[in-house]
């Protein structure tokens, strides 16, 4: 294989996703100072917007995707839970939904903005659903959409939102 | 009438929706069995471990930016306040080494070993943080390898902030008091009241006032808000005297027959840079 493959989508975009799985926990543990003040609880999804990345720009036609989808999930699952299950159903489900929305929508921002927003709906309540299949949850469905289902989507889909095009530009150019 | 579904659609997602549910109970009662996790799951979380390391570096610097430039708004004011402190504090440094060293003469001669109070510590630095919604979890950067052990418990500025959850080779993970789970806020811990302690175990977290409970209290000592809570020592793995909180008020359980103390905890659970994990010296 010639260095310059090496810049080519299918290999490129593994590696972004796993390098952002650890990002996300990262800045979780760097910025909870903010992200956590009571009673705000904000979470980075940075994995997921890369996963919505991958079909809204359609590269998962280039790549086998859904082994990528299940082993991030597994991974996340393992390193950040250990609970196995939770978030490779929620990774799953978000970017199945994602799927059928996109067939549906265009590569337009807005619309790719409303395909991130119910993906990470779908995200964020499969997470919420797991909790109390465990009995470890302790917080009030109210409680829960406001403090943070909103400011999580808000934070997030502003990153989506910004890097939209830039993002468009590097899967252009590396396909 | 279109079907939206057909009946094999509908027995895999029932199917799929039963393995899954399985998997995720499953996999909860085993890490609550298990100390540490299985070779595998180990090997992995060590592998990310060291990944997470090198990430971490860039973003705990900006976070760390992001962190002492909130600090700067409020700094004159906090100044003020902990001067004022600090003699009061250097006044009780002195008198807590006399008593210390007289506690270890006097242990000497009744020819103790370790007792509750005694313990080493080993910090460590946090590397990662779960970004979800439960299970909210720290890895540190410290493992088997320095001697740790699953339910100790984990320090952080003030006070407690919880127990280590699970243990891999060179890293490992804390769980949150805030968490809910039982293995992360279940200690035993003793309030100092006016006349007389009164003992039991944190019964749970409620996260939307921030505050640990201490159920199930039937004991008559008056309690009132703003008496220190420290650890018990009871139970053997968490050494006693480790401070928790203070007490922010009393009310009646559901039933009215027990009391029950809301805890307002001292360690601040957002911000953890670095930990000291507190090792019994009990049983060596």
């Amino acid at each position: 294989m010639a260095f310059w493959q090496l810049t080519r989508l299918r290999v490129v975009y593994p590696v972004v996703l796993v390098f952002l799985l650890f990002v996300d926990g990262s800045i979780m543990a760097s910025m909870s100072g903010i992200f956590t003040v009571f009673p705000w609880y904000v979470l980075p999804t940075l994995t997921l917007s890369w996963l919505f990345y991958g079909v809204q720009f359609d590269a998962d036609k280039d790549m086998p995707f859904w082994v990528y989808v299940l082993l991030i999930g597994v991974l996340f699952d393992m390193y950040y839970t250990g609970i196995f299950g939770t978030y490779t159903l929620a990774f799953g489900a978000a970017v199945a939904v994602m799927k059928q929305l996109h067939k549906l929508l265009d590569e337009r921002l807005l619309s790719g903005i409303s395909v991130y927003f119910l993906g990470i709906v779908v995200y964020l309540v499969v997470a919420y659903v797991a909790g109390f299949i465990i009995g470890i949850a302790n917080i009030s469905l109210t409680h829960f959409f406001l403090f943070e289902m909103l400011p999580t989507i808000t934070l997030n889909t502003v990153i989506v939102a910004v890097c939209y095009y830039p993002i468009l530009s590097l899967f252009q150019f590396s396909r | 009438m279109r079907k939206i579904f057909s009946s094999r659609a509908v027995v895999t997602i029932i199917i799929a929706f039963i393995l899954i549910v399985g998997l995720i109970a499953g996999s909860n009662w085993w890490a609550k069995r298990t100390n540490t996790p299985p070779f595998l799951q180990r090997f992995g979380n060590d592998l990310a471990g060291g990944v997470s390391r090198i990430i971490s570096v860039p973003t705990a610097a900006v976070g760390r930016t992001a962190n002492s430039i909130g600090n700067l708004v409020d700094t004159f004011e906090e100044n003020r306040e902990l001067k004022s402190k600090i003699d009061e504090f250097a006044q009780d440094k002195v008198r807590l080494q006399t008593v210390e060293e007289e506690n270890k003469s006097l242990k000497n001669q009744l020819k103790l070993k370790a007792t509750l109070t005694d313990y080493k510590t080993v910090s460590a630095v946090t590397i990662s943080r779960s970004p979800t919604t439960w299970q909210s979890q720290l890895v540190i950067n410290k493992g088997l390898k320095s001697g740790l052990k699953k339910g100790m418990p984990v320090l952080s500025g003030a006070g407690i902030i919880g127990r280590i959850s699970e243990v891999n080779t060179t890293n490992s993970k804390v769980a949150l008091i805030s968490d809910t789970s039982e293995d992360a806020n279940r200690f035993a811990i003793t309030i100092k009241g006016d006349n007389g302690d009164v003992n039991g175990i944190v019964t749970s977290f409620n996260r939307e006032k921030n505050q640990l409970i201490m159920g199930q209290v039937t004991s008559e000592n008056k309690i009132k808000s703003g008496d220190l809570v420290e650890t018990s020592g009871l139970g053997g793995v968490i050494p006693s005297g480790l401070y928790v909180g203070k007490v922010s008020s009393v009310t009646k359980d559901d039933y009215g027959l027990s009391k029950r103390i809301n805890i307002q905890p001292a360690a601040d659970l957002g911000n953890i840079t670095t930990v000291v994990v507190a090792v019994s010296e009990i049983g060596e």
